[in-house]
């Protein structure tokens, strides 16, 4: 049998991929055409010219004091201007930069998730000159045509740090891998800085969003309303779309779409940094909160207990005993033993639960380590034992590991007692 | 008896015990043999040869030292060796040179499995740490933690992995893989004979992806294969790297005397010619073995007799070794329950195990004293692995063929000569099966676009990349064929068998505690999972209570029963069109594609010990519709003069005979190729048999029986000759024949057979 009518007999067998999309084969461009160039450039985008192959770029400029949101662009040079205030490390730390080191980065794609196969189809950034927003977007209009794409990319960037939404794992990991195979034709991948803000957004919000998707942050957080947006997910079809017929009209709404993307980041990075630096005077307590827990777990200390200090008064939440007993750790680690007891009786008195549990022991640690009151000491194990009985009952679920180290721990104190 | 015996006593009482001596057909002893050894040769690193010496090895095998030599020249080689003859040397000694002269070089070692990989690595990393060098290696497989990965794409030397991840996850990803492929010197592929049938032909695929993607960086390694002993390894090797290789098959190992007994159980139905059960027989054999503490392996042919054994087994000798003594072994079980068995028989904790060919592989489970195979195996080179699991390099062993009534087997046991003589089978496969192909075509065109008039295992991809665009899965552009879909393809695709899909078995007999106790591929789920059916795992019985055949999944409860349920499956064929044909006045032989449908009817419930049919039920299952590629022969002749009942009766018989012997001639499991008859084919209206690959497309075996039709129809007709019965019985022409000329009608037809065969052999 000839392979073409085999391949109908055994058609059930080959594994179909989705058919619903409406892609034809588009015909090898034998001199450089550029469909529908005149369309185009009335939208302001001009072609990039790299032999007989070429991409398509658009650039468009905002003022600073253009608003979006609860900021304006203009927020976002006071945030990198306080961060030059600051004496203390962050990760999201903009020290030592100028606004116009950061670039706000974002692609689209022709699929999910890694793989060789998964074509960037679109690379968009913003970055600040002058008194201006620049977004500049780089289109790819053949699948072929990558080289002028990635020449035209890493010829007209140059700043120090990305600034991403799951750029670390996703956009940048793809770009590395798209350019390795094209690396003999293009300029290397200079190496960046780099801001994730989906690890912020994480720390920040994780309890208080249903998720932290940027278009939800967008929403909730940064109060910007989209209107006409064209959902990430539908990206992959509208570009196979565009390269069979060539018409504008959808590409462009996923130009928009990654273009809203792109100056979302940059008026979210600019909100963190007014959470981190304590310039929001919107900030929830839980937010403050948080950015105390952040600063701990980076082990800046004094920053840490100024912020968790503050965000503890007055404020009555639910998280306010893991805050509480957070501040006591802080404490702890800067010797001010007896500012890290008054927490943990506070906690033992009014809270419950887990972090009770932490408290007793801590309480424990403390008589017995310090005060060298074995009896005291004992009673807070105790107390710690009956909250941990406590749980199991409510919860039904039992944790022999830490019930066992609470069981040793009476034992040994028990065995003190008696020995005195 | 009060004290435990050892394996010469025990051979002696096999010898001298008279209701067991009589049912012994054939004693061969091989005898030991002698190592050839040559000196560690001087180019060695002396780090190396340092580290040999400390592992007590002061010289080399010869066809180590001449794998050595190939190794290091860069020449492409497949050494055959058989069980504990050091064949991990034979690519261990040349990479390892290679990356201290050039620390640069990497290797990419292959197993069939992650149980093989894991034995290997600790192997290698042993050999590494006493020469003192700085090589890293690594198994990087779906268990490797995420936090080393990068570190072992980067830094790993030598990376160890099996053929599914290097498809799934490292070919899809090579850009991150840039410094391997660059500096790729060589590919090892472990235990070549594994790679044969639909799972081979699939590999041959992932290693054309494989030199494609080397190409792209520059580098152009060196394929090492080792292999069991089968007829072709240089030509496996061939088809499957697509280089041309040199073999070595000089073995210089020594081994260990070994007794080799055919044992046929005695005759307990004259008329009906039905012998004792093998299993039966197998029981009293190896419950003499483990009582005395020996340790043994049973090897039995389905998942089903395996736990059947097991049952018998652990029943017999309770109470005189623990019953977690002797455990079973097959697939369907979970991974971490065979590491578990595999350390148990290295340790000397497990006595006794049951087992399918699961156990064939290079996994490591020591040296085992006897070897008993409850019928024949299938192939020649498989019943020479399994007899290579007793008594590994020194000292004696026992091998024990104990037949059952399946003509095969009866074939065996009286032409003992068949298998100490002849050459063992030829391993097939077919890289280019249409669907096959295709899939890795994507796979390929996700990895790199294709470019106009670029070849792919040598074949003019042009149709293939056309269809794929009428698809939407590729678009062409510039000059090249580019991916442009959202999906990852490697995902949809399984090496291992046709279909990804398996039904998860579920025990719901504790609702508390509901589990997943093991899966199976959906064609065999039609004939084992059935509702009703009884399943059997670990030698406990479960009752399937619901095959949710939408979801894929069968819900079962522990149950004790007296007997086992076996399922028929009704079959029909369509022709729909000829490749190769050759004609004469009696007969046409044809080969082709075919259309065959499928249906689990119903099953019967057999009785444990007697075997009696003891019930039935329906089974109500989707028929399932298979497009492969077959082989048939029709006869010209109108058989007025017999009827059409005897005529139906006969070509059963001849089916019968036929299904039994295409193993022997085709590298495969008996399952692998079906056999049909047809009294009024639906494609000529002719008395027809069809002889079908199992696997979609198939991999060549139906092509191999087009060739080979004559000897094949020779042999039945000998196996039906040379039975014992009147009218035929189990052994010749199978129970479904009803007639008492079915027999003689079965000879008569196969005559013709045979003589247009023949006829067309002077033709061609």
């Amino acid at each position: 049998m000839k392979i073409k009518n085999k391949l109908k007999v055994y058609e059930s067998y080959l594994n179909n991929e989705s058919k619903d999309l409406t892609v034809q084969v588009s015909p090898p461009v034998k001199q450089l055409e550029i469909p529908n160039l005149e369309q185009w450039q009335m939208r302001g985008v001009q072609p990039y010219i790299l032999g007989d192959e070429y991409c398509l770029v658009k650039e468009r400029r905002y003022p600073l004091l253009e608003k979006r949101g609860m900021y304006s662009f203009q927020d976002y040079i006071r945030a990198i201007e306080a961060w030059q205030h600051t004496d203390f490390q962050h990760p999201l730390s903009a020290k030592g930069y100028k606004p116009t080191d950061l670039f706000f980065f974002d692609t689209e794609t022709t699929g999910l998730g890694g793989g060789v196969g998964n074509t960037i189809f679109l690379i968009g950034y913003a970055y600040v000159e002058g008194e201006e927003v620049v977004v500049r977007q780089h289109l790819l209009p053949e699948p072929g045509f990558e080289i002028p794409l990635y020449d035209s990319f890493l010829r007209s960037v140059d700043y120090t740090t990305l600034v991403t939404y799951n750029g670390k794992a996703f956009d940048w990991p793809q770009v590395k891998t798209r350019h390795t195979l094209i690396r003999e034709h293009v300029p290397k991948l200079p190496a960046f800085g780099h801001f994730d803000l989906l690890h912020a957004a994480r720390r920040l919000w994780k309890n208080e969003l249903e998720s932290v998707k940027l278009s939800i942050v967008e929403e909730e957080i940064l109060g910007i309303e989209r209107t006409d947006d064209v959902p990430g997910y539908l990206a992959p079809i509208i570009y196979f779309d565009f390269i069979e017929t060539k018409h504008l009209d959808g590409i462009v709404k996923v130009m928009e779409h990654n273009e809203d993307d792109i100056l979302s980041l940059l008026i979210l990075y600019t909100h963190i940094s007014f959470q981190l630096l304590g310039l929001d005077q919107q900030q929830s307590k839980s937010e403050m909160l948080s950015v105390g827990h952040w600063y701990s777990s980076i082990n800046e200390t004094n920053k840490a207990i100024q912020i968790l200090e503050d965000a503890l008064e007055n404020h009555d939440g639910k998280d306010k005993w893991k805050g509480m007993l957070e501040l006591s750790y802080q404490y702890k680690k800067l010797k001010k033993i007896d500012q890290a007891f008054a927490c943990w009786q506070q906690i033992i008195e009014k809270g419950m639960g887990k972090i009770k549990i932490e408290a007793c022991i801590e309480a424990a640690k403390y008589f017995e380590h310090h005060e060298k009151n074995y009896l005291l000491a004992l009673n807070s194990a105790k107390q710690a034992f009956t909250e941990f009985k406590k749980i199991e009952q409510m919860t039904g679920i039992s944790i022999p590991k830490q019930e066992a180290e609470i069981k040793k721990r009476l034992l040994r104190l028990e065995k003190k007692v008696d020995d005195c | 008896m009060l004290r435990k015996q050892s394996l010469t006593e025990i051979i002696n009482w096999l010898k001298n015990t008279n209701d067991i001596n009589l049912n012994i057909k054939h004693w061969e002893t091989i005898p030991s043999k002698q190592a050839s050894t040559v000196p560690i040769p001087e180019r060695l690193h002396p780090n190396l040869k340092q580290a040999l010496i400390n592992r007590g090895i002061t010289s080399l095998y010869s066809h180590q030292k001449t794998a050595f030599e190939f190794g290091i020249a860069s020449q492409d080689f497949t050494a055959v060796t058989p069980t504990a003859s050091g064949k991990t040397l034979c690519y261990n000694l040349p990479v390892l040179q290679s990356i201290i002269e050039n620390p640069d070089a990497r290797a990419l070692y292959m197993f069939p499995t992650k149980a093989l990989s894991n034995d290997q690595k600790s192997e290698l990393n042993e050999l590494i740490e006493e020469a003192e060098v700085n090589i890293n290696s690594y198994t990087y497989d779906g268990d490797t933690p995420a936090n080393i990965r990068q570190k072992i794409r980067k830094a790993g030397h030598i990376v160890i992995t099996n053929p599914d991840m290097l498809h799934s996850g490292i070919l899809p990803h090579h850009t991150k893989w840039v410094s391997l492929f660059e500096n790729l010197k060589y590919v090892i592929i472990d235990e070549l004979h594994i790679y044969r049938g639909v799972f081979g032909s699939h590999t041959a695929n992932v290693l054309r992806r494989l030199k494609r993607i080397c190409q792209f960086y520059g580098s152009d390694p060196v394929f090492i294969c080792t292999s069991a002993t089968i007829a072709n390894p240089q030509q496996l090797a061939e088809t499957l790297t697509g280089n041309k290789m040199r073999l070595i098959d000089k073995n210089g190992a020594p081994s260990g005397k070994k007794h080799f007994v055919f044992y046929n159980p005695p005759i307990v139905n004259k008329s009906l010619n039905v012998r004792k059960s093998a299993s039966l027989e197998v029981r009293r054999l190896a419950g003499e073995f483990l009582k005395n503490k020996i340790q043994t392996i049973v090897f039995a042919r389905s998942r089903v007799r395996v736990e059947i054994i097991l049952t018998y087994l652990q029943e017999l000798v309770k109470g005189k070794i623990g019953p977690k003594a002797i455990r079973g072994y097959r697939g369907g079980y979970l991974p971490t329950e065979r590491r578990e068995i595999e350390k148990g028989l290295r340790e000397g904790e497990i006595y006794g195990v049951v087992s399918t060919n699961a156990l064939e592989l290079g996994v490591d489970i020591g040296q085992l004293q006897v070897c008993i195979m409850t019928g024949y195996p299938g192939t020649i080179a498989s019943a020479w692995q399994q007899a290579g699991r007793a008594g590994r390099r020194h000292g004696e062993a026992l091998i024990m063929y104990v037949a059952s009534s399946s003509p095969l087997d009866q074939y065996v046991i009286s032409h003992p000569e068949y298998f100490f003589k002849q050459s063992p089978e030829v391993a097939r496969i077919n890289p280019d099966n249409l669907i096959i192909l295709v899939d890795h075509v994507k796979c390929a065109a996700y990895e790199l676009p294709f470019e106009k008039g670029e070849t792919f295992g040598g074949i003019d991809m042009e149709d293939i990349l056309e269809y794929l665009i009428d698809q939407k899965v590729l678009v062409f552009s510039g000059k090249k064929y580019h991916w442009m879909n959202d999906s990852f393809p490697a995902h949809n695709i399984s090496l291992r068998s046709a279909s990804q899909e398996n039904v998860v078995i579920i025990d719901q007999s504790d609702i508390a505690n509901v589990k997943v106790i093991g899966e199976m591929d959906t064609f065999s789920a039609l004939t084992l999972l059935h509702d009703e059916a009884i399943y059997l795992h670990q030698g406990t019985q479960f009752q399937v209570e619901k095959l949710d055949w939408e979801e894929k999944k069968a819900f079962v409860r522990e149950v004790q029963v007296d007997y086992y349920t076996d399922a028929n499956l009704a079959v029909q064929l369509k022709v729909l069109e000829v490749d190769k044909e050759r004609n004469t006045r009696q007969a046409t032989i044809q080969y082709g594609d075919v259309a065959v449908q499928a249906m689990a009817t119903i099953f019967k419930k057999i009785k444990f010990e007697t075997h009696e049919n003891i019930g039935s039920g329906p089974i109500h299952l989707p028929e399932q519709i298979l497009h492969t590629t077959a082989t048939w022969i029709s006869l010209q002749q109108e058989f007025a003069e017999i009827g059409e009942e005897r005529l139906e009766d006969g070509l059963m018989g001849v089916t019968h005979a036929m299904k039994n012997i295409v193993p022997m001639f085709v590298m495969s499991d008996p399952s692998d190729v079906h056999v049909v008859p047809q009294v009024k084919s639906s494609h000529n209206n002719k008395p027809t048999i069809f002889l079908y690959d199992r696997y979609p497309g198939g991999v060549g075996l139906s092509d191999e029986i087009y060739e080979k039709i004559e000897q094949i129809l020779t042999e039945s007709k000998n196996i039906i000759n040379n039975c014992h019965c009147e009218y035929g019985c189990p052994s010749c022409i199978g129970t479904d024949v009803t007639t008492k000329t079915g027999k003689k009608d079965a000879l008569l037809l196969l005559d013709y057979f045979i003589h247009a065969s023949k006829h067309t052999e002077m033709k061609a």
